[in-house]
């Protein structure tokens, strides 16, 4: 069962600058594990819009956002974050509201 | 508050927005591209995915506000930070819809580098494609005027 709750549905991150790594338990790691916000390239979103949308979503600065939009246009996807899987979740829902294809992955690795 | 206003040329503009019309009420129940999300359950899903729809339609009528009777008269589109982030987005959606609805004949690769010979193209997929041109103009203003207005938002 999901924990993505409806509450976090109605607020999604839109503006705030987060860290890419929350403090976590190690009783949470073992429920969720870790979880990786992967953006997929699209033919038609502009370059400067994608880095837009990392810059607002992540407040990644221009250096960053750019080489992750670089990264989804030559290599066709990016790990844009990874953590805990409710903030997961709600990036993935939030870039999904500008129009980016993002998914969610399990964190192979954890 | 940072305000830019644009003067359109209305005999080009104004046929593009009987097809952007068209698309946004095609947008009013569906999503510009149904996201894949396969690791939420159904419940969830259908939130997620109404959630989308409704913030979909409160920036595609925010987009096509922009298009009243004042700019029939002026041709002008003015954007602040009231409406730039909106704008944006709903630009992306019709974009997207486009290339669902009409510009495929064009394959992903052409669309992408945008080296279409318009004078080719018939009459719907030339409009269709300089629709897509107008938005993505669009989208470039604001984001080179008024990027620091929507990181700030």
């Amino acid at each position: 069962m999901s924990r993505f709750s409806r509450r976090r549905l109605l607020n999604p991150i839109r503006s705030q600058t987060l860290p890419r790594h929350l403090p976590h338990t190690e009783t949470e790691l073992k429920v969720d594990g870790l979880w990786r916000v992967v953006v997929l390239n699209d033919p038609v979103n502009l370059m400067s819009y994608v880095v837009l949308v990392f810059k607002k979503v992540f407040g990644f600065d221009e250096q960053t956002a750019r080489k992750h939009m670089l990264e989804v246009h030559e290599q066709g996807r990016s790990v844009v974050w990874c953590g805990l899987r409710e903030k997961a979740e709600a990036y993935t829902f939030t870039l999904h509201q500008w129009h980016l294809s993002a998914v969610l992955e399990p964190d192979e690795a954890r | 508050m940072k305000r830019v206003e644009v003067k359109l040329a209305l005999p080009i503009v104004a046929p593009l927005l009987d097809l952007i019309k068209e698309l946004a009420d095609g947008l009013k129940k569906h999503l510009a591209v149904a996201p894949v999300v396969t690791e939420v359950d159904p419940e969830m899903r259908d939130a997620w995915f109404g959630e989308l729809v409704s913030a979909q339609n409160d920036d595609v009528a925010t987009l096509l506000g922009l298009f009243d009777d004042e700019f029939f008269s002026e041709g002008v589109v003015a954007f602040d930070e009231s409406n730039a982030e909106a704008v944006v987005r709903a630009c992306a959606a019709i974009r997207l819809r486009l290339r669902e609805r009409w510009l495929k004949p064009l394959g992903d690769e052409t669309l992408e580098s945008g080296d279409v010979d318009v004078a080719a193209l018939d009459e719907p997929l030339r409009k269709a494609f300089m629709c897509y041109l107008f938005l993505a103009t669009v989208q470039e203003l604001i984001i080179q005027h008024l990027d620091s207005s929507i990181l700030e938002s």
